[in-house]
C-alpha cells in the first residue's frame, strides 16, 4: 500500500496561495518572536483567514482558499491582509512581506514548538533557524497525478521567471547580498531541496516516495523542499520558489501568471526533455542573483535570452489563455512592469539608498503591507 | 623620601567609586548563579552591604562623586521610559490606557487610605506617599528585561504601563508638593506651573535640536549615540539652571523622540554597555540608601502598604485584561512586573523632608522600608514574570506554558 495519499483529481484550473509573513517589532524593526501569542489572538476573533505557525516564532503563514479567478483571489488576500493588520495593530506588532528580514540574526530565532518543527530542528540543526526566510507558494490544480508530474518538469523552464518577478530579499543578515533573491540559497542547503526526480507517471512517483519513506528519509511530501512539487492531497502542483512579495496585490498577480501558464502548458503539451535540467541550476542562480537583468540559457534551442524578453514572449504566447481565465489585464500589467525591469528587490534597494538604514527599510516594508489607506473604514 | 605614600593608606573617593563598581559587578555575577535571583539583586545587596546599613564602607564623598553618574543614569532611564510611551499603540488598544489609569488610581486610593486612616498621616503626606507608590521602578523593569533578554507582548505592556504610571506620578508629585507648605500662595502655584510646562518645553525643544543635528550627521549609529548622550546632558544641565524637573524634561524628550519624529530622522539607539555601567552604579547606590529601620518601627504600616499596592496593581491589570486580549497567565505576570518601586521614591521623599523635616522624616521612614522590601521582592517577581511567560530568551521556562 502506498504511503502517499492518492492524487485528488481536479477538473477546473483553480489556484490558491500561501504567504509566509514576517512579524515585526515596531520599535527596533527587528523580527518579533511572538507568533504564538499572535495566533492565539487571531483564534479568538471571528474571521475567515487561515493563519498558521511556521518554523520560527517570528513567522506566520497565511493561506487563501481555492479560487477560479484572480479577482476573487485578490479580494480574499486583501481581506485577510486587513484582518491580520487590525489584529497586529492592537498587539502593536508589524507584519510585512519580503523574502528575508534584512538584519535579523538567525542565531537569535526561536523554534515554534510543534512536534514537526522540533523534528526539523533536531534533524537539521542550525539550518532550521536559518530557515527564517519568507516565501510565497502558489498552488495550481491539476487534472491528475500524471499531469502534475508533467507540469513539474514542463514548468522547470519558467521557474526563473517566478524567482526574478517575486525577488524581494536583497538584504540578508545585515548585508546587501548583491542578489535580488537571497532566500533561495538558504533553502539550497537542505538535502531534500532542488527539483523533483525525472519520473513521469504517478505510479512511478508513488514507488519513489514509498522507497524513501521506507528508508525513513521522508514522512510526507512536506519533507521535500523542491522548487516545485506535486501536492496529492490538494490535487495541485505547488510552485515554491517565490519570495513573499511586498504586497498581496503582487502575490495575486504572480498566482494568476502561474495559472495562465499552467493552462497553456496543459492545452499545448510540450515534449519533455531532461536537457532542461542541464542549465536549470545556472538559470535559477542567475535569476536569483541578477533578477530581471538575468540572461537565461535555453539548452534545448542552444540560445541565450534576457529574462525580460523571455517573460514578455511567454506572456504574448499565453494571451488567449489569459483572456479565457480573465487574467488578461494582469498579464498586460506584468509585461509593463517587466519592461521597466522593476521588481520588489529593486524597490527595496532604492528605499535603502534613500534612508541608509535597514530598520527604516523594514519600516517602509511594514507600512507597504499594512497600508491604512487600503483598509476600509 | 617624601614622595612615598604614608601609611596607613587612605583610599581616595575615585578609587572607592571604582571599588564600588567592581564589587557591584561581582555581586551581580554571584546573583546570576542563584536560581530566580536577578543580577540587579546582587548590585543592590552589595550597595546595602557597603552602605550604612551594612559595613559602612562608602562615605558621603563617594556618594557625591557618584551623583553625576546617578543623574545621568536616571536621565537615561527617564528618556528611555518616554520612548516606551507609544501613543499610536494607545490609540489602537485603548484598554492599555484604562488598565494603566485603573491600576494607578487604585494604588493611589489604597495607599492613601492606609496612610491616612492607619498611619494617621495628614491628607497631603498620605497623598504624596500614595503618588510615589504609583510609580513602578523603570530601572528595575528595564534592567531585568535586558538581563534576561525579554521580548514579547507582556514585556511590551510592562514597559508602557511603567512609562504611564511614572508619568502620572511625576506630574501628580509636582502638583502636590507645594501643598506641603502651610503658606500655599499663588506664587507657589505659578512656580509649579513654570516647572511643569518648562520641563515639557525643554524636552520638546531639545528634541527639535537633536532632529536638526541628526539631519546633518545622518543615519550613523555612533553619531546618533553621541547625539542622544549630548542631548540628555544638555537637558539635565538646562533643567538645573532653569529650575525645571530634569526627570520630566528627559521623559518629554523620550516621548517626543518616539511620537513626533514623523520623518524618522532619529534612530533607535541602544545604550548598551554605557547604560550597564551607569545602571550598576545606580543600583549599588540605591542599595546604599536602603534602610530597613522602618520595618521595625512601623511594621504593620509597611507590610500593609506593600500588600495593598500589590493588590491594587493586580486588580487594575486583571480588570482590563480581557479588553486588551491578554491571557490569564499574561495578566497575572504583567502585574508582577509592576511591583518594583523605584529608589527614586527615596529621593522624592527627601524633597518632602526639605519642605517639612518633622513630618517628612516619618514618611521617609515608611517609604525607605517599603522601597527596601520592594527592591528585594520586585526584581525577583519581574524576572519570574518574564520567564514564566516564555518571553525571556536567556532563561527558559522549563515548566511549559500551555
Amino acid at each position: 500500500m502506498s504511503l502517499l495519499p492518492p492524487f485528488k483529481n481536479n477538473n477546473t484550473l483553480t489556484m490558491g496561495v500561501e504567504l509566509e509573513m514576517q512579524l515585526i517589532n515596531l520599535h527596533s524593526f527587528n523580527l518579533a518572536m511572538e507568533s504564538e501569542d499572535f495566533l492565539r489572538r487571531m483564534s479568538e476573533t471571528s474571521h475567515h483567514a487561515t493563519v498558521k505557525p511556521e518554523i520560527t516564532q517570528s513567522m506566520i503563514e497565511i493561506n487563501s482558499s481555492i479560487h477560479d479567478s484572480y479577482e476573487t483571489l485578490l479580494i480574499e488576500l486583501q481581506s485577510i491582509r486587513n484582518c491580520i493588520t487590525k489584529e497586529a495593530r492592537q498587539a502593536h506588532i508589524g507584519i510585512c512581506g519580503g523574502g528575508t528580514h534584512p538584519f535579523q540574526k538567525w542565531k537569535a530565532q526561536r523554534i515554534f514548538q510543534t512536534e514537526r518543527f522540533a523534528n526539523v530542528s533536531e534533524q537539521y540543526g542550525y539550518l532550521a533557524k536559518q530557515f527564517t526566510v519568507f516565501g510565497q507558494h502558489i498552488h495550481i490544480a491539476c487534472p491528475s497525478g500524471d499531469d502534475a508530474l508533467y507540469l513539474c518538469h514542463a514548468f522547470a523552464r519558467y521557474i526563473p521567471h517566478f524567482i526574478a518577478l517575486s525577488a524581494s530579499s536583497p538584504f540578508n543578515q545585515g548585508e546587501d547580498t548583491l542578489f535580488d533573491c537571497s532566500r533561495l540559497t538558504v533553502i539550497s542547503a537542505f538535502p531534500l531541496s532542488g527539483t523533483p526526480p525525472w519520473l513521469l507517471t504517478w505510479e512511478e512517483f508513488e514507488d519513489y516516495f514509498n522507497r524513501l519513506a521506507n528508508l525513513e528519509v521522508v514522512n510526507s511530501m512536506k519533507d521535500f523542499y523542491w522548487d516545485i512539487r506535486p501536492k496529492p492531497e490538494f490535487g495541485t502542483i505547488e510552485i515554491r520558489v517565490g519570495d513573499t512579495p511586498l504586497t498581496v496585490e503582487k502575490g495575486a498577480q504572480l498566482a494568476a501568471y502561474a495559472q495562465t501558464l499552467v493552462n497553456w502548458l496543459l492545452e499545448n503539451p510540450q515534449s519533455l526533455s531532461r536537457d532542461v535540467y542541464l542549465t536549470y541550476l545556472i538559470n535559477r542562480f542567475r535569476s536569483a542573483r541578477f533578477g530581471l537583468n538575468a540572461i537565461l540559457i535555453d539548452p534545448i534551442s542552444n540560445t541565450k535570452q534576457s529574462i525580460v524578453d523571455d517573460i514578455v514572449t511567454t506572456c504574448q504566447k499565453i494571451k488567449s489563455q489569459a483572456r479565457n481565465l480573465g487574467n488578461e489585464s494582469v498579464i498586460d500589467s506584468l509585461i509593463h512592469t517587466v519592461n521597466q525591469k522593476r521588481n520588489d528587490a529593486q524597490e527595496l534597494r532604492e528605499c535603502y539608498s534613500k534612508f541608509e538604514s535597514l530598520p527604516d527599510l523594514v519600516r517602509v516594508q511594514t507600512e507597504m503591507w499594512m497600508s491604512e489607506s487600503l483598509i476600509p473604514a | 623620601m617624601n614622595f612615598l605614600p604614608h601609611f596607613p593608606l587612605h583610599l581616595n573617593s575615585i578609587a572607592l567609586l571604582g571599588i564600588t563598581l567592581l564589587l557591584g559587578l561581582l555581586g551581580g555575577e554571584v546573583a546570576k548563579r542563584i536560581k530566580y535571583l536577578p543580577q540587579i539583586s546582587g548590585y543592590l545587596l552589595i550597595g546595602f552591604l557597603i552602605g550604612s546599613g551594612g559595613f559602612n564602607i562608602v562615605n558621603q564623598t563617594v556618594l557625591e562623586n557618584a551623583n553625576l553618574f546617578i543623574d545621568i543614569s536616571l536621565s537615561l532611564v527617564l528618556f528611555q521610559l518616554g520612548r516606551y510611551l507609544d501613543i499610536k499603540w494607545l490609540r489602537h488598544d485603548p484598554a492599555i490606557l484604562l488598565m494603566s489609569l485603573t491600576e494607578s488610581s487604585l494604588t493611589f486610593t489604597f495607599i492613601f487610605s492606609v496612610l491616612y486612616f492607619m498611619g494617621s498621616l495628614s491628607v497631603i503626606y498620605s497623598a504624596l506617599a500614595a503618588t510615589i507608590a504609583i510609580a513602578t521602578s523603570p530601572a528595575v523593569v528595564m534592567m531585568v528585561a535586558n538581563d534576561v533578554g525579554a521580548e514579547g507582548p507582556m514585556t511590551r505592556r510592562a514597559l508602557i504601563l511603567t512609562s504611564l504610571n511614572n508619568l502620572y506620578a511625576l506630574i501628580l508629585f509636582m502638583v502636590l508638593v507645594p501643598f506641603v507648605r502651610s503658606d500655599v500662595s499663588i506664587y507657589l502655584i505659578i512656580y509649579t506651573l513654570y516647572r511643569m510646562l518648562g520641563s515639557v518645553l525643554l524636552g520638546w525643544f531639545i528634541f527639535l535640536i537633536l532632529k536638526q543635528l541628526a539631519q546633518l550627521t545622518g543615519k550613523d549609529k555612533e553619531n546618533q549615540f553621541i547625539l542622544y548622550i549630548g542631548g540628555i546632558l544638555v537637558a539635565i544641565g538646562f533643567a538645573y539652571t532653569l529650575n525645571f524637573s530634569s526627570m520630566l524634561a528627559l521623559f518629554s524628550l523620550g516621548v517626543a523622540a518616539r511620537n513626533l519624529d514623523k520623518n524618522h530622522i532619529l534612530m533607535e539607539i541602544h545604550f548598551g554597555w554605557l547604560a550597564r555601567l551607569f545602571f550598576v552604579l545606580l543600583f549599588v547606590v540605591t542599595g546604599v540608601h536602603l534602610k530597613l529601620q522602618g520595618l521595625l518601627e512601623a511594621t504593620s504600616i509597611v507590610i500593609t502598604f506593600i500588600s495593598v499596592r500589590i493588590i491594587a496593581k493586580l486588580t487594575g491589570i486583571v480588570l482590563f485584561s480581557k479588553s486588551s486580549r491578554l491571557t490569564k497567565r499574561q495578566s497575572l505576570y504583567l502585574s508582577f512586573t509592576l511591583f518594583p518601586m523605584a529608589g527614586i521614591a527615596i529621593g522624592m521623599s527627601n524633597v518632602i523632608v526639605d519642605f517639612n523635616p518633622e513630618f517628612g522624616n516619618q514618611l521617609l521612614l515608611i517609604i525607605t522600608a517599603v522601597v527596601a522590601l520592594l527592591n528585594i521582592i520586585g526584581p525577583i517577581t519581574t524576572q519570574l514574570a518574564f520567564i514564566k511567560t516564555d518571553e525571556s530568551s536567556k532563561i527558559k521556562n522549563l515548566e511549559g506554558t500551555s
